[in-house]
């Protein structure tokens, strides 16, 4: 175990929570539960799977091994040897599941029985032996089982008649043991086979419980629902009973105490829900006249609201394993949820006569003391194994993530007592301990992130914004704060430790005043002996803290239900910011809250709120008005009919201008500042949150009846300002609800003003709104037309460009045309064999240059389309160099293969085949080095020079056999577009020519005209993003002609960065994106494909390689690629690579 | 210019064309969704979906290959997912996870697969995946305490071959709260779920929109708007550098602002608020961000 993850208990003699009560709330329906033998770990168990819980750091969340079943748990049982610590057994219905804890919790079970056909009542370890076990059933057969051999029990019995509700083996003959079916118990012997050894008679009613005397091997407790306790001893020749204990309820579970002379049972219903311990001494001073005595407890421990489900004794060894000097704490688990433990005081161990002093013929067993609350760490040999198991019918998921179990939650669910304390356990009552603290403090400050507790460690570390900014006090810092708390916390003298984080915003000093402020806080609280936390946060919050008044301070930390209610924002640090409108919030606070409760209890209408808490719901006031940009760079706005209302608002503003300059008394800037508090007010008025603006509606509605009676009143109370208004409130009666805004003493919030305009002109503006499209276009440096006039690829780029200079003309684009221009007359000089080309390469007005300025102006432009454009000259630039090659060096132009605009998106593998036929032997040359004609001399044109990419041959071997897995080799078509609803003659006959790069010769001497790795993917990336536009604009032939460039392009980048990797073929994905040549009807193609390796329909559970699209069975796919690494059709495509990911969902 | 008045009986709270521009979506107070189709100058209504128990906040269109598909969000805590198949819309799926309010709802860009996110004022975002055999997997997500006002996809990017990432590292989007708070999330394929990658700070009231620029050029842009009056442009270098924050204007806007559109390549930044005025800004090629107009009713 990490020494930092948590609580490591130095051992049973120094556990924290020993001989002290415990209260752990632990919600889930748990319906069983067992103690580990060393008293650290108790297991609960529900439909969910198991919670494993320290109880010597009862603070950390539980372990959660997860096991969802729709049966409830009926026995939980941990393995009481030393041997196997680590093992539980627990029933699901007629199974019974082995965990082994020591296993990551996803991959826990280690054996599961089934022999039974109906649920498991009961599971008991055999004392002496730690693989065996006996398991009971409603199908009334007994099985043990061997846990060497667990595949069917070794041994089988049944009473036939009725269902078995308790097993248990005898303590000292390991080959004995009992059984309860109905009001009968049966003692077997796994050496006499099925013939009960005896068959106990006597209950009235059903047998829930049976228990072996731990210390007289004959001595057999048995607890019915007939409200008695019976005491056998079958070594006696009668099978009568040697006493009974009557009580007045149904009794759930009696067994003996593991101490003394003594027995403890607990009521099924009734009995207070109390667990009653009793001695067994008087019972052996019976006679045999008188065996029926009344249960006499000499101790009850009451305490649980609802029934106790189960009953533990949890022990502590002792230093010296040959005294029988173990103590005891009894541990209840009831169906109140809680989890409690108990001390047993030394007079209870005096009354049941146990002997601590005792010495021992024989050594206690010595149990590790260690905690399976903590996920193991996962070893290889579990991960090897772990697909194999994952198949097996129980699939169980990862244990303990902070999502599942809220650690603030559960801490305000654990309550710890000293035993001597004066208060009462079960009662409300102060702090206790450290983890009560931080639980209290989390539910009262929700804005505070808690990213780490840990109580036993006494370590928190918290984030939170505070307001210690040096030059800005309106703006929020973000802190993040270790707390470190001595053991003794919070006596005196242990105030605890504060570290700030380092950030920028904070300065040095800043966090030096905090920290010496944080000690000032602390140190009074902890010297008075309190938790001084919460002030500690308030100060960081950014509150005002003051430590004279300790006593009134620690009161309100016991109203979690009040914090709460207020927690957002009075007492949250980010509270409203708007300091102005304070005033209006506070006075009209309260009529808001009547005024929406009043609204909803009175029409009842459940659905506006749907249950929810509308003083919680922060929905925000929806947007009236909006506006969203459509592909075509039209903005959609809708907005709501300007109302009447709106329209008065500006008449009045424009009154009390004339108003001012008429009226001489007033000064100008008072005017003004009213004109400011008027305008102001109308925006602070605005509620914030959605119930708010529910609740203003309906107040229009109801409090337009008294209108007029409100008039009067209301303007009676205005003060000497507000007459001076009067004048202007008469020529516009509109203007009243401005007033109240202004004053902060008015009851009521603007909205509650009403007048008959106003409530018609709310109801027009309800009804009344416009949709309207504004076309910005021009705005937007993408344009359709260009795109449909545009050309990619010509036989040269300079005819390209000369071509998309004419068009850009045609509409007026100058920038464009003009840089198109540039660009054309630049790539014509190339094109001249001219020997100073060299030397007008370097030049700063050379064509690299130009590119790279080009590039960076329409960067800043955002010109996404001309980026792309030039892009596609780019990679055109290259493609042309290679292809020239073709036609110099091999003449094998022939191999160039031509294809229909609806090939195109078939990556066709079969040239590879014609071309490898070419026969050329492979020549060492990396891809991303692609190499001009001498004509392209030049250097790179992000000023990094090509000698980066020096041209070594172990390089190259592996990115010839890349090469070789692509598509086709060149690609030349002539099409005219078919765009019916587009101007024809804006559509020129296009030809597009795409020579892919494969097989390139070295050519000796020759400069690169280099584009860097990175330039390339920007590139690839600014074609891909264009290609998107251009298929919202519905072009997607264009579309798929630029990808192709764009592929292209991509490919010869993508085997630069993957250079001496033979996996990768062409560019189909790159980072996150799959480019897929998508089709309107891919769903057609999932549905229709046949698996190509077991030639079967696929219907679910694909593989679909999104590269090559062929699609295999997951099943298949698996054989398959443990065989080969290409795709099984033989296209080439080296699909598993590329879809790991796939693969492993 | 299209304009259609009063489709609904009360407020509309959004308005979004499809793909191919040719259908209108509006959802509104009233409870229903209207949609429309346009052609040009004209429109025509086709379909009034009703579902609902509350206002309508958000719709949203799925990418065409996934049919003819959209999503609603409303006040009543459910997504609703519509599809229309010979001319008729029905419910196909309903995504109830939301204990309060859904605010917003958006798809994933379409290489992800069918993918929502979701926004709720109960503080969660969820983001489910509706996957070929009509299952989804909902993740849930704590990422505002108090609530989530919006949630935005980034735009899907091109990234360095790194074979040992996965496609879905690279999923992020922004959420913005009722906590003032602006946070980005990145998928994790160990956790099978997204974490909290950034925080950003900057808003002293709650944030009401954000909206990740689709672009994919030089930088992502994220514009988050507020109640504070503000609009801040977060802006971050080959997404993974930190995240650098410009006001977009240094005096704060007439009113609240409730809304923030990207144009389709990230040029134009559309604004609304409560003064129900919609403005339009630019970034010069300095840098700055100046208005670029304004519509008015």
């Amino acid at each position: 175990m990490d020494a930092k993850s948590g609580y490591i208990g130095k051992g049973p003699s120094n556990s924290p929570t020993f001989g002290k009560s415990l209260s752990l709330k632990v919600d889930g329906g748990f319906n069983a539960v067992s103690i580990n033998p060393s008293g650290r770990d108790v297991v609960l168990a529900s439909r969910n799977g198991l919670y494993i819980i320290d109880l010597d750091d009862p603070f950390s969340p539980p372990r959660w091994l997860q096991h969802i079943t729709p049966w409830q748990v009926a026995d939980v049982q941990w393995s009481p040897h030393p041997a196997k610590p680590y093992w539980v057994v627990s029933t699901s219905n007629q199974k019974a599941l082995i965990w082994n804890l020591a296993r990551t919790s996803s991959d826990a079970i280690d054996h599961v029985l089934h022999g039974h056909s109906r649920a498991i009542t009961d599971i008991n370890f055999n004392p002496e032996n730690p693989d065996i076990l006996a398991t009971c059933s409603v199908d009334t057969y007994v099985h043990a089982w061997d846990m060497r051999s667990p595949h069917r029990p070794f041994y089988t019995t049944s009473a036939w008649r009725s269902g078995a509700s308790q097993v248990k083996w005898n303590y000292k003959d390991s080959n004995i043991l009992a059984s309860a079916h109905s009001n009968d118990i049966y003692i077997w012997d796994l050496r006499m086979g099925s013939t009960p050894l005896h068959k106990l008679v006597g209950h009235d009613s059903s047998v829930n419980s049976i228990d072996f005397n731990r210390f007289k091997s004959s001595e057999i407790m048995s607890s019915s629902n007939d409200g008695t306790v019976k005491f056998w001893d079958i070594s006696k020749g009668s099978d009568n009973c040697t006493s009974t204990v009557s009580t007045d309820f149904p009794i759930w579970r009696g067994r003996y105490l593991p101490f003394g002379n003594g027995f403890c049972i607990m009521p099924q219903e009734g009995g207070g829900n109390a667990v009653y311990l009793s001695t067994l001494k008087e019972q052996e001073n019976l006679n045999e006249s008188n065996k029926l005595t009344k249960l006499q407890p000499i101790y009850s421990f009451k305490g649980h609201s609802e029934r106790v489900i189960d009953f533990l004794w949890r022990s502590r060894q002792p230093s010296d394993l040959m005294v029988n000097d173990c103590e005891f704490q009894l541990v209840t688990w009831s169906k109140d949820c809680d989890l409690r433990l108990w001390p047993i005081t030394d007079n209870i161990y005096d009354s049941v006569d146990y002997d601590r002093t005792k010495r021992l013929d024989e050594k206690l067993p010595n149990y590790e003391y260690q905690t399976y609350n903590k996920e193991p760490p996962i070893s290889t040999d579990q991960q090897r194994n772990r697909y194999k198991r994952i198949k097996e019918t129980f699939v169980t998921k990862s244990g303990l993530k902070t999502s599942n179990v809220n650690h603030l939650t559960w801490l305000s669910g654990v309550r710890m007592n000293e035993p001597d304390s004066p208060e009462d356990f079960f009662k409300a009552r102060k702090l206790q301990n450290l983890g009560e603290e931080v639980s209290a403090i989390g539910h009262k400050f929700p804005k505070v992130v808690f990213e780490k507790i840990s109580v036993s460690t006494r370590e928190l570390v918290i984030t939170l914004n505070g307001p210690w900014s040096e030059t800005n006090p309106d703006t929020y810092i973000f802190l993040r704060i270790i707390i470190n708390f001595p053991m003794r916390y919070p006596l005196k003298g242990n105030p605890p430790n504060f570290i700030i984080e380092e950030t920028k915003e904070l300065t040095v000093k800043k966090r030096q005043d905090i920290r010496t402020r944080l000690k000032d806080i602390a140190k009074p609280y902890t010297d008075a002996g309190l938790y001084c936390l919460e002030p500690c946060l308030r100060y960081l919050l950014g509150e005002d803290v003051s430590i004279e008044d300790l006593e009134g301070e620690e009161e309100p930390l016991l109203n979690f239900e009040i914090a709460d209610h207020i927690d957002f924002d009075n007492l949250s640090s980010l509270g409203s910011s708007e300091v102005d409108s304070e005033l209006l919030d506070n006075s009209s606070s309260e009529s808001e809250l009547d005024a929406y409760k009043d609204t909803f209890d009175e029409y009842g209408d459940k659905t506006k709120n749907f249950g929810r808490n509308l003083a919680l719901d922060t929905t925000p006031v929806p947007n009236e008005c909006g506006s969203v940009w459509t592909a075509s760079g039209q903005l959609l706005c809708f907005f709501p009919a300007q109302s009447k209302q709106e329209q008065k608002e500006q008449n009045i503003l424009k009154l009390v201008e004339k108003d001012s300059q008429s009226n001489a008394r007033r000064p100008k800037s008072y005017k003004c500042k009213v004109l400011d508090e008027l305008s102001g007010s109308s925006n602070t008025v605005r509620p914030k949150r959605y119930v708010d603006t529910l609740a203003l509606n309906e107040n229009y509605v109801a409090s337009s009846e008294d209108d007029s009676e409100y008039d009067s009143s209301s303007i009676g109370s205005y003060d000497s300002f507000a007459d001076d208004w009067d004048d202007i409130m008469r020529n516009n009666i509109v203007g009243r609800n401005k007033i109240p805004a202004l004053h902060g003493n008015f009851v009521r919030p603007f909205g509650s003003a009403p007048t008959a305009s106003i409530k018609t002109g709310d109801s027009s503006r309800k009804g009344k709104n416009v949709i309207v499209t504004k076309d910005f276009s021009y705005l937007i440096p993408d344009k359709l037309e260009l795109a449909l006039g545009y050309q990619f690829i010509y036989a040269n780029p300079e005819e390209t460009a000369k071509h998309n200079s004419l068009v850009a003309e045609e509409y007026g684009y100058e920038d464009i045309s003009h840089c198109w221009q540039i660009l054309s007359d630049l790539l014509m000089n190339q094109s001249d064999d001219n020997p100073f080309n060299q030397i007008w390469e370097s030049h700063p007005m050379g064509l690299q240059w130009f590119i790279k300025e080009a590039f960076r102006y329409f960067e800043k432009q955002n010109n996404l389309q001309m980026l792309a454009m030039l892009s596609c000259i780019l990679s055109s630039l290259q493609v042309e160099n290679e292809h020239e090659f073709e036609i110099l060096d091999s003449g094998h132009y022939e191999t160039v293969v031509n294809f229909r605009a609806a090939d195109m998106s078939g990556l066709s593998g079969s040239d590879i085949h014609s071309y490898s036929s070419t026969g050329r032997t492979p020549t060492p040359m990396p891809l991303d080095s692609i190499l001009p004609h001498s004509r392209f001399e030049s250097s790179n044109d992000n000023s990094s020079m090509n000698t980066d990419y020096s041209r070594t041959s172990d390089q190259t071997t592996g990115n010839y056999s890349l090469s070789k897995g692509r598509s086709p080799k060149s690609f030349s078509r002539r099409a005219t577009p078919q765009l019916t609803d587009e101007p024809a003659n804006k559509l020129p006959t296009i030809k597009v020519e795409l020579i892919q790069d494969e097989l390139l010769e070295t050519i000796k001497k020759h400069q690169i005209f280099q584009i860097s790795n990175k330039d390339k993917r920007k590139a690839s990336a600014y074609i891909h993003q264009y290609a998107k536009l251009l298929f919202q604009w519905g072009l997607s032939l264009e579309r798929a002609k630029i990808l192709k460039v764009g592929a292209n392009f991509v490919s010869s980048f993508d085997g630069g960065i993957r250079h001496g990797k033979s996996n990768s073929d062409s560019s189909s994905t790159s980072g996150g994106v799959q480019i897929k040549w998508v089709a309107n009807n891919s769903d057609a193609i999932f549905a229709a494909h046949t698996c190509t390796y077991c030639n079967l329909k696929v219907t679910r559970n694909v593989f679909v390689c999104g590269s090559c699209q062929h699609v295999l069975h997951t099943k298949c796919a698996k054989l398959w690629w443990k065989i080969g690494d290409e795709c099984p059709t033989g296209c080439g495509c080296h699909c598993p690579d590329r879809f790991m990911c796939n693969m492993n969902k | 210019m299209v304009a259609i008045a009063n489709a609904h009986n009360d407020l509309i709270h959004d308005a979004v064309l499809d793909y191919y521009g040719k259908r209108l979506a509006t959802c509104s107070s009233d409870k229903t969704i209207k949609i429309f189709e346009v052609e040009g100058e004209t429109h025509k209504e086709v379909a009034t979906l009703e579902g609902h128990d509350g206002p309508v906040w958000r719709v949203d269109w799925a990418h065409p290959k996934f049919g003819t598909i959209l999503a609603s969000c409303s006040y009543d805590g459910k997504v609703l997912i519509w599809k229309e198949e010979n001319g008729r819309w029905s419910q196909i799926a309903c995504h109830a996870v939301h204990s309060a309010s859904v605010n917003s709802v958006q798809w994933a860009p379409h290489e992800y697969g069918a993918l929502l996110l979701a926004a709720s004022s109960d503080g969660k975002v969820s983001v489910v995946e509706f996957k070929e055999n009509g299952t989804l997997t909902p993740i849930i997500i704590d990422a505002h305490n108090i609530g989530v006002n919006s949630a935005s996809w980034a735009p899907a990017t091109l990234q360095e071959n790194k074979p040992t990432k996965s496609p879905e590292e690279s999923r992020r989007f922004v959420t913005g709260g009722a906590d003032n708070l602006v946070k980005i999330w990145k998928y994790n394929n160990e956790s099978q779920t997204y974490l909290l990658e950034d925080t950003l700070q900057g808003h002293s009231d709650w944030v009401r929109d954000v909206a990740w620029s689709p672009s994919v050029l030089l930088r992502s842009y994220i514009a988050s708007v507020s109640q504070d009056k503000t609009c801040i442009i977060w802006t971050q270098e080959n997404n993974d550098s930190s995240w650098k924050k410009t006001e977009l204007q240094k005096e704060r806007f007439p009113d609240v602002l409730w809304r923030a559109s990207w144009s389709l390549s990230g040029n134009i930044l559309a604004l609304s608020g409560g003064d129900n005025k919609v403005t339009l800004w630019k970034e010069n090629l300095e840098g700055n961000w100046e208005p670029a107009g304004e519509v008015e009713q």
